[in-house]
């Protein structure tokens, strides 16, 4: 009676988690294979024999394919640390200060982000071509900052909201000042919300898609999901080249979601439960 | 005293509009102004470079957009993909939901495993999916031609039908993890003492399910809901990496279709009154959901 749920249930499990797994495995596999084996009839499953030239190949023939990762790298963290420098302070001011309109402010940050970022484009194109901004680090930093400060000062501002007011109370009456209770009292109390939050973000960075695509126009500027997707020759894919490139560009992102699931999932959830 | 107070205050909102100003600065930069451009670059006409300044046109693009058979064409595709994936993703999240709310070993694994499609970028998900469906090299034929399930290879992205439900599973597979996490966090809310008091009942496992897990769901399902279904209407790395939006346009979605106006066929005015359409379109939904949802209160 009781055992055979069970088996049932972990039946479920493993075919969920082989689902979640196929496309990625597939991947890695390809990229191990020689390139005789990726065209190979009949197919192989299992890479024979097992080679890194592909890996090797992208260092020493296409270096740009590791460009694209760091440009992704180089801009994830400075959204990051855009959006958690200055979403923090906002999420602090709107949750905790008693700020005349709070509210409304929330709401109106809110709606700002459910508009499509394809509706952004043409404008977003124009001013960054006239302010010199197009193709720069600082500009695609900006822009992930716009689109991920709403989640940011949302997820923060909920997370200020669970702390304890005494210890701030105790710190104005000591005549600190707002700005340094921020940052001595509130940031060391509340990291988590700070792990989590830019965690989300750099991923959500990493991954961004429409705005990379048309920001950054100069091949050596690409982020990584943008400049492997346009890799030379939109129907001869050289497969053996892409799916070595998105192994390499995936690898941190499992990487960070493998150590930090609790705080992305937590962050997540929060978030969404407002 | 109340003098006193009153000027801490003044001092506090003060500051606070300190601390609010960079954030309304960037998303007013990045996000208001570009949308409010958008509005009024699709009632003029101007060129990208200002060397023709924007002259106001009246509703010249929207009477365009009305006559457009591509645009009708992307917007049935935007909307018969959201129409698809939402529901399938509902019942997938709802269902691993339920898997990951009870006990087994080896949790953390599985949990990892299904975050996994959500973490990684939509675009390089799309790619590796792309491969799988490859017709000459792919994993599936591979499989069914191997197994004898099909006898010649299957065009996965070059039939219309099978391009749009290929779109469709990639996109089922990424994002159903999405939804059983916020549903999970609903689940794991919801006191035990209801089902001690549903099992006195003599309830089954499904009374339980629709008569005490389902009502309790309604919130995470709603949120769920608004925020997959807004991400579907706005769905573009996807069509743009898998098909490129063919065969034809059969899987160009409203996201790619401005894109390919404004940049590909360079008419700044009219892709920006496609992405205020598009907006209509997505306002509307959500505002549907909200109602619907909430009167069955």
């Amino acid at each position: 009676m009781k055992t055979r749920p069970r088996i049932g249930l972990y039946a479920l499990v493993v075919l969920s988690v082989v689902i979640s797994f196929l496309p990625i495995v597939w991947l890695i596999l390809t990229s191990l294979k020689t390139t005789a084996g990726i065209y190979a009839w009949p197919p192989q499953y299992w890479p024979t024999p097992i080679t890194l030239a592909n890996y090797i190949k992208i260092i020493t023939d296409s270096p740009e394919l590791l460009l694209y990762v760091l440009n992704s790298f180089i801009v994830g963290v400075g959204c990051t640390a855009l959006t958690l420098s200055i979403g923090g302070l906002a999420g602090y001011a709107l949750a905790r200060l008693n700020m005349r309109r709070a509210a409304l402010l929330m709401v109106v940050i809110l709606a700002v982000s459910m508009f499509p970022p394809v509706s952004l484009l043409p404008s977003l194109f124009q001013n960054f071509l006239n302010l010199g901004l197009l193709n720069t680090y600082t500009g695609l930093i900006i822009a992930h900052t716009g689109l991920f400060l709403p989640f940011t000062v949302w997820m923060l501002a909920s997370y200020f909201s669970t702390l304890p007011a005494e210890i701030e109370e105790a710190a104005r009456m000591d005549g600190m000042g707002l700005m340094r209770i921020f940052l001595t009292i509130v940031i060391p109390l509340s990291w988590p919300g700070f792990v989590a939050t830019g965690l989300i973000v750099f991923i959500f960075s990493w991954n961004e898609f429409p705005l990379a695509l048309v920001l950054m126009t100069q091949n050596a500027m690409r982020t990584a999901p943008v400049g492997i997707s346009l890799y030379p020759g939109e129907y001869a894919f050289p497969w053996e080249t892409i799916s070595t490139a998105t192994v390499i560009a995936i690898v941190p992102i499992l990487v960070l979601t493998a150590i930090f699931q609790k705080q992305i999932v937590g962050g997540l959830t929060a978030g969404s439960g407002k | 005293m109340t003098v006193l107070s009153s000027r801490l205050d003044q001092r506090r909102q003060a500051v606070a509009f300190g601390f609010v100003t960079p954030t309304l600065l960037v998303i007013t930069l990045i996000l208001v102004y570009p949308i409010l451009q958008s509005i009024l670059l699709s009632f003029g006409d101007s060129s990208i470079d200002g060397s023709e300044p924007w002259h106001f046109v009246g509703l010249k693009h929207y009477a365009e957009l009305m006559a457009d058979q591509r645009f009708w064409n992307a917007l049935g595709v935007t909307l018969t993909f959201t129409g698809l994936s939402i529901p399938l993703e509902l019942i997938f999240g709802v269902a691993l939901a339920l898997l990951m709310n009870e006990h087994f070993r080896g949790k953390g694994l599985a949990r990892l495993a299904v975050l996994f499609p959500w973490a990684l970028p939509t675009a390089l998900n799309t790619l590796m999916w792309r491969w799988m469906y490859n017709t000459d090299y792919g994993l599936f034929n591979a499989v069914a031609l191997q197994t004898g399930l099909a006898h010649r290879p299957i065009d996965w992205l070059g039939d219309a039908t099978l391009a749009m439900l290929s779109m469709v599973v990639v996109s089922v597979w990424k994002t159903s993890s999405f939804m059983a996490l916020i549903i999970l966090a609903g689940l794991q809310s919801i006191p035990k003492e209801l089902y001690e008091a549903g099992r006195m009942d003599g309830m089954t496992k499904w009374q339980e399910f629709r008569q005490i897990t389902l009502p309790l769901l309604r919130g995470p399902i709603l949120v769920a809901l608004i925020v997959r279904s807004m991400d579907a209407l706005r769905t573009f790395e996807l069509p743009f990496n898998l098909t490129d939006g063919g065969p034809v346009t059969a899987t160009e979605s409203l996201s790619l279709y401005a894109y390919k106006v404004i940049f590909d066929f360079i008419e700044f005015n009219y892709g920006a009154a496609i992405v205020v359409a598009q907006f209509l379109v997505i306002f509307a939904m959500s505002l549907l959901y909200i109602f619907t949802l909430r009167n069955k209160d």
